[in-house]
């Protein structure tokens, strides 16, 4: 018996083992989160997300539709910007994949790699709530990125909530030390939680105070004015308010289902009220495909992104709906036939490199693919 | 302890030598067949999750689209199961004209769902639903490999009947019996086992996967662990009754029931108890840990489909002690 109750304090042992492991501050090491481009006049950024990768997927076709807003959204901007102009990064928002494997990971990242070549472009990713879904270790998946030659990806063992946050900071000669002209930050905006161990249901995640307390932080490392554009994936509840009370601001675009996001004031973050007034200029995400809904509050112009491609679910917009949204959404795009709510998104960053003012386009590509010639429509903000 | 294990509680004690090698050898195939059920039925799982997922955000066109191109994937599940149950229907029946039926019934199910998956597959390469043998994802070889798997269990449905065909419905195995179902919860009887059986199955394949994509680190350590113990419980348990208590005579049986019931509720509410406990230390467990072996996407904003699982070995030990208990009483 004696023996027996020696073996009882093993049972402790999984408790001590959750919280063991080298934590890191995040403050002791602000510029480990930090990557750098270089800034240039028209700095373009492509958003994809909800790109969705998962068991029913035909690779096949999904690249054959992300080769055509690739090849689209560059000849877009050469005819707009010059020869010269390309696309600088690509913002991957969140759930690349859901339900999938690593076999399917390794084709993603290839075929991103591939397109980086071939493009010039550097990309970045951003957990969504369903990359964690899927056959392979949300870990396996983190390094993945992180060792990808043209990926920006970092994941710490630190005390920020999420997997991984991290700044690419646009500087005058692309290194690290010299002037920061633009800040982007992309921030893991969590998958769901339960309030309690026994809830029935779940409630969407949200950025984190820590999260917040982090960006200002490395917003300050970087001289604390600079215009900065935030992406993550998960709604915050001030698209639902602002929505609300749009009468009030200047908005665009489609809003045909939920935001998404926890709709509960307890949850609710307090990252774009408190990054609007430290010069956050734009926050996209994604998550709720069937919106595109985008609005200017005072500085900051938040929205979000485009679906890419057709998995899991799109909306289908109708001329002849009764829907007010559907109507409200067609009158403010100027379409005046059916297309699907597919596409991407493209920020411009025009700022000239020696007079930053944070100034920026927005544009909405809808792109579907037709037997009788693709459908091909490019919305400004 | 002992008492439970002795060498005489079992059918097979009863057994000549060759009558102990086919047992084992069927025992074996139950054993590999349950294994190719349990994988597939979580890739099926996987492309019927996604396919819900569209429908219940009102994309039913989406869903129509992506079920036709994983119907191959849906099929090979079918055909590993039906192979599960050609096996335990050769392994165990009420006699031997009933182990006839069963046998013909499952093999003859085999080859058609061989048959459709093999034409499926060819008419969606006519139609360009694929575009070409070898498209790839969600495996390399897909759809390839689903059509050479349909012609193992074409093989084997073949192979089922013949052996039929040569022993002229006498076969030479006498299987461990399994006592006849009473008719009047026939309905309710063969609905719990499927259920419990998929569970199983389902949790064979997330316990073993679980234990390469869980996240052990940042902080999900107790709760992965938890987690991995739900499924390692409802396999166990599956595993106890088919090759444990199936294999008992039957007085055996009516003895050991309701002890072996006890236990496996112990087990279970401890199991039970230790993830909520688990799910209390990370709330945000399941999403960012768990969600690669939570049986459907949904799981993202219900905690029902983690519970079903919680739940069913406890229901089973609930069940399991009442009949003890009846047996006993009867006894």
């Amino acid at each position: 018996m004696k023996e027996k109750t020696r073996l009882l304090p093993l049972l402790l042992v999984p408790f001590l083992l959750s919280g063991c492991g080298q934590v890191n501050k995040y403050a002791e090491h602000l510029d480990d989160y930090v990557f750098t481009m270089k800034y240039h006049k028209n700095f373009n950024i492509l958003q994809l997300t909800d790109i969705h990768w998962n068991a029913n997927t035909s690779t096949f076709e999904s690249k054959n539709y992300l080769d055509k807003v690739l090849a689209e959204t560059q000849a877009h901007i050469k005819a707009a910007q010059g020869n010269d102009a390309k696309i600088d990064l690509v913002e991957l928002t969140g759930d690349m994949f859901m339900l999938s494997n690593a076999f399917q990971v390794d084709s993603f990242l290839k075929y991103f790699e591939q397109k980086s070549e071939e493009y010039g472009f550097k990309y970045a990713a951003i957990w969504g709530n369903h990359d964690r879904h899927g056959i392979y270790n949300p870990n396996w998946l983190g390094q993945r990125f992180a060792k990808a030659k043209n990926s920006m990806y970092f994941e710490p063992n630190d005390d920020v909530y999420g997997r991984s946050n991290f700044i690419i900071n646009l500087t005058a000669d692309g290194n690290k030390g010299s002037a920061v002209k633009w800040q982007i930050s992309n921030l893991d905006s969590g998958a769901s939680f339960s309030e309690t161990s026994v809830s029935p249901f779940r409630d969407y995640d949200y950025i984190r105070q820590d999260q917040t307390k982090w960006w200002l932080a490395e917003h300050a490392a970087a001289g604390g004015t600079v215009p900065g554009i935030a992406y993550y994936h998960i709604p915050q509840d001030e698209n639902l308010k602002l929505y609300e009370a749009r009468a009030t601001y200047t908005n665009k675009f489609f809003k045909l289902e939920e935001f998404a996001d926890n709709g509960n004031e307890e949850y609710a973050s307090d990252f774009l009220d408190t990054a609007k007034d430290h010069n956050l200029r734009g926050a996209f995400m994604g998550h709720a495909h069937n919106v595109d809904w985008t609005v200017k509050w005072d500085n900051l112009i938040v929205g979000l992104g485009v679906k890419t491609g057709i998995e899991l679910y799109y909306a289908h917009v109708d001329v002849n709906s009764d829907d007010p949204a559907m109507k409200e959404g067609l009158a403010s795009v100027g379409i005046n036939e059916n297309f699907d709510l597919i596409g991407a998104s493209l920020v411009t960053i025009t700022d000239e490199e020696d007079n930053i003012q944070g100034e920026f386009d927005l544009e909405h590509l809808y792109l579907n693919e037709r037997k009788s010639g693709d459908f091909v429509r490019w919305v400004k903000f | 302890m002992k008492k439970f294990f002795d060498k005489d509680n079992f059918i097979t004690s009863t057994f000549n030598g060759n009558q102990k090698k086919q047992s084992l050898i069927v025992s074996i195939a139950l054993i590999v067949f349950f294994v190719f059920s349990a994988y597939t039925f979580f890739n099926a799982m996987y492309a019927f999750a996604d396919c819900i997922g569209s429908i219940v955000s009102g994309s039913a066109d989406a869903a129509l689209r992506d079920a036709s191109r994983s119907l191959p994937l849906f099929l090979s599940c079918f055909m590993s199961i039906w192979a599960l149950l050609l096996c335990h229907g050769l392994f165990r029946n009420v006699d031997d004209v009933k182990r006839v039926k069963s046998i013909k019934k499952n093999a003859f199910a085999l080859l058609a769902f061989a048959a459709v998956n093999f034409v499926a597959i060819i008419v969606m390469l006519i139609m360009g639903k694929f575009h070409s043998l070898v498209e790839g994802s969600p495996s390399p070889l897909y759809p390839l490999d689903s059509i050479l798997y349909s012609l193992v269990f074409v093989a084997l449905g073949v192979f089922a009947l013949l052996y039929l065909k040569k022993f002229q419905e006498k076969l030479p195995y006498e299987v461990p019996s399994r006592g006849p179902v009473v008719k009047k919860a026939r309905g309710l009887y063969c609905t719990f086992m499927s259920f419990w059986m998929l569970i199983a199955i389902f949790s064979f394949a997330a316990f073993t996967i679980g234990l390469f994509i869980q996240d052990f680190v940042n902080g999900y350590l107790f709760f992965s662990i938890a987690l991995l113990l739900v499924y390692f419980v409802n396999c166990l348990f599956l595993a106890v009754w088919e090759f444990y208590y199936n294999e008992l005579k039957e007085e055996k049986r009516k003895e050991f029931l309701f002890p072996l019931a006890l236990c496996g509720l112990i087990v279970s509410v401890l199991v039970a108890v230790l993830y909520f406990v688990g799910l209390g230390v990370n709330l945000d467990g399941p999403s960012n840990a768990g969600f690669g072996i939570l049986p459907v996407a949904f799981a993202a904003s219900v905690n029902i489909a983690t519970m079903i699982v919680v739940a069913t070995p406890l229901i089973v030990s609930v069940v399991a002690l009442i009949k003890g208990l009846l047996l006993r009483k009867k006894a």
